[in-house]
């Protein structure tokens, strides 16, 4: 199964990125092993974004820079606000950086 | 609050899955063992309830099933000094700023002062984790803390009007305690002291030691010969404005009556504007001794100055290029070793605020997949999925999200 990397720039995959270098650093786990984990990781997490999040979000604002390199799209908004069932959020500049869905589900 | 706690379920989730997932790997082949693979969870999920995803009371219930397995202990005392860093660099910085441990008064507003220095320095040796902290921990924690450093130039003029005052009372005690002090000593002395943390503090003795070689060493011999400590905390407040007290003081006054209430007025004005002033202040030293005559070139540095703290170096090094006259001078100059120091320590600063600024930039972060995305004329429309944002210090997860963007 296909996997994006994408997802270890969030909070957990960089929580667990500090974690597996600490641990490969101090010499308690091989660098191997934890680039395994890493990839467990992708698609656990991949998988729990599949199954287990169903809400929906709407993205409003003005896109200061748009790019499109390797099939990965990234978006810079300014002034955006993020709205989804029980709340919204205004955000002065936010990345967005999207990889094509497709590329999984070849 | 329905999604933060759903987000923490997901990670819960997550987490759980790579650890039972990659449990065989740990195990057989000669891996390192069940005991490591608990230490990765458990230091994992220390590391995302410190950033606050997921929340302590759903981990409880993880936590006995790592009990019976695991190393627990030795887990946290590996990660202590770690995470500590920002809550235990407070103390020990309180240890080391002010030598001796008798003002207790002191420690409530020093740790103020000090903290604002410190975590620019801290976030440089360590980015990964610190940005982190930083960006994650409001939530969970320290909240007081962070404020500090984000809203740096704008909270600190009210963090630092309040502090004078009881920030005023020690320095007599200093100087009881070190009346001897060399004036050179009290230069090194503040040296290591700035070494440790305060970036500022350097520009602060080079400005004195510009200023003592322009003026009368004796005087400033004599005035400061009280506390050693006096002269850093000077020379920040050694602003056109107090530099006019001070020196009118010597002038009209008898130099011992003026001294004290001078000390006193510059030592508040440098605790409040100990952190702005340096940076602007720091250049204008050496082009005003040695290129003064150039008033060209004294108005480059006067007008650009500021364009500096944006734009860093390389406008002012092309600046002075194009003037070959400039360079000889500066390099003639008498104090070749202050420059640097200067200039380094405006670069520091800038670069801890482009870091920052950098880092508040890209604080918020959408990562997802998309399933289209499309534009006419100038109105683009996307829709993605399964994605992670982080936005306003909380992890949202989206199962599809639209977009609509006007460029």
């Amino acid at each position: 199964m296909a996997t994006f990397e994408l997802y270890r720039r969030s909070t957990i995959g960089m929580c667990l990125t500090e974690t597996l270098d600490e641990m490969v650093q101090s010499g308690t786990l091989s660098p191997e092993l934890a680039i395994q984990v890493l990839v467990q990781f992708d698609k656990s997490m991949t998988e729990a974004l599949e199954s287990q999040v169903k809400s929906k979000v709407s993205i409003k604002g003005h896109l200061h820079t748009y790019r499109f390199c390797d099939n990965v799209w990234t978006f810079i908004l300014q002034d955006a606000l993020f709205k989804n069932e029980d709340s919204q959020e205004n955000v002065g500049r936010v990345k967005i950086v999207a990889c094509d869905s497709k590329l999984l589900t070849q | 609050m329905a999604t933060s706690s759903t987000t923490s379920t997901v990670y819960i989730h997550v987490i759980e899955d790579v650890i039972n997932k990659v449990r065989d790997e740990f195990i057989n082949n000669g891996g390192p063992g069940e005991g490591v693979l608990s230490e990765l969870q458990a230091i994992w999920e220390m590391k995302m309830m410190q950033a606050g995803v997921i929340c302590g009371p759903i981990d409880r219930s993880s936590a006995p099933k790592l009990a019976p397995g695991a190393p627990i202990t030795p887990v946290h005392d590996l990660n202590v000094p770690y995470e500590g860093t920002e809550e235990y660099e407070t103390p020990t910085a309180e240890m080391l700023f002010p030598p001796t441990p008798l003002q207790t008064p002191i420690q409530t507003p020093l740790p103020g002062s000090v903290q604002t220095p410190l975590p620019g320095s801290v976030q440089t040796p360590l980015p990964g984790s610190v940005d982190n902290s930083s960006m994650y921990n409001i939530p969970t924690g320290p909240t007081s803390e962070y404020p500090t450093p984000a809203s740096d130039t704008g909270g600190s003029t009210e963090a630092k009007a309040g502090r004078p005052s009881p920030y005023m009372q020690p320095p007599s005690p200093w100087m009881n305690q070190r009346p001897p002090l060399d004036v050179n000593v009290a230069y090194v002395e503040g040296r290591d002291e700035a070494d440790r943390g305060a970036s500022h503090q350097p520009l602060t003795q080079d400005f004195f030691m510009m200023s003592s070689g322009k003026r009368k060493r004796d005087d400033f011999g004599a005035q400061y010969n009280n506390g050693g400590f006096i002269p850093q905390q000077d020379g920040a407040g050694d602003a056109p404005s107090v530099a006019l007290q001070a020196s009118q003081g010597y002038g009209s006054l008898g130099r011992h009556d003026m001294i004290t209430n001078a000390n006193i007025e510059i030592l508040s004005h440098a605790t409040r504007q100990a952190m702005r002033i340096p940076q602007l202040d720091g250049p204008i030293p050496d082009p005003y001794d040695d290129v003064l005559s150039t008033p060209n070139i004294y108005n480059y540095q006067g007008v650009v100055n500021e364009d500096y703290n944006i734009a860093n170096t390389p406008a002012p090094n092309d600046l002075q290029a194009s003037t070959p006259a400039v360079a000889p001078q500066n390099d003639a100059g008498d104090d070749d070793d202050d420059e640097p120091l200067n200039e380094d320590d405006d670069d520091d600063d800038d670069l801890d605020d482009v870091e920052q600024g950098e880092d508040m930039n890209t604080q918020h972060l959408v990562l997802a997949q998309f399933d289209k995305v499309t534009r006419t004329k100038s109105r683009w429309k996307c829709t993605l999925k399964d994605g992670i944002m982080h936005i306003n210090n909380k992890d949202i997860l989206f199962n599809k999200a639209t977009g609509e963007f006007d460029f």
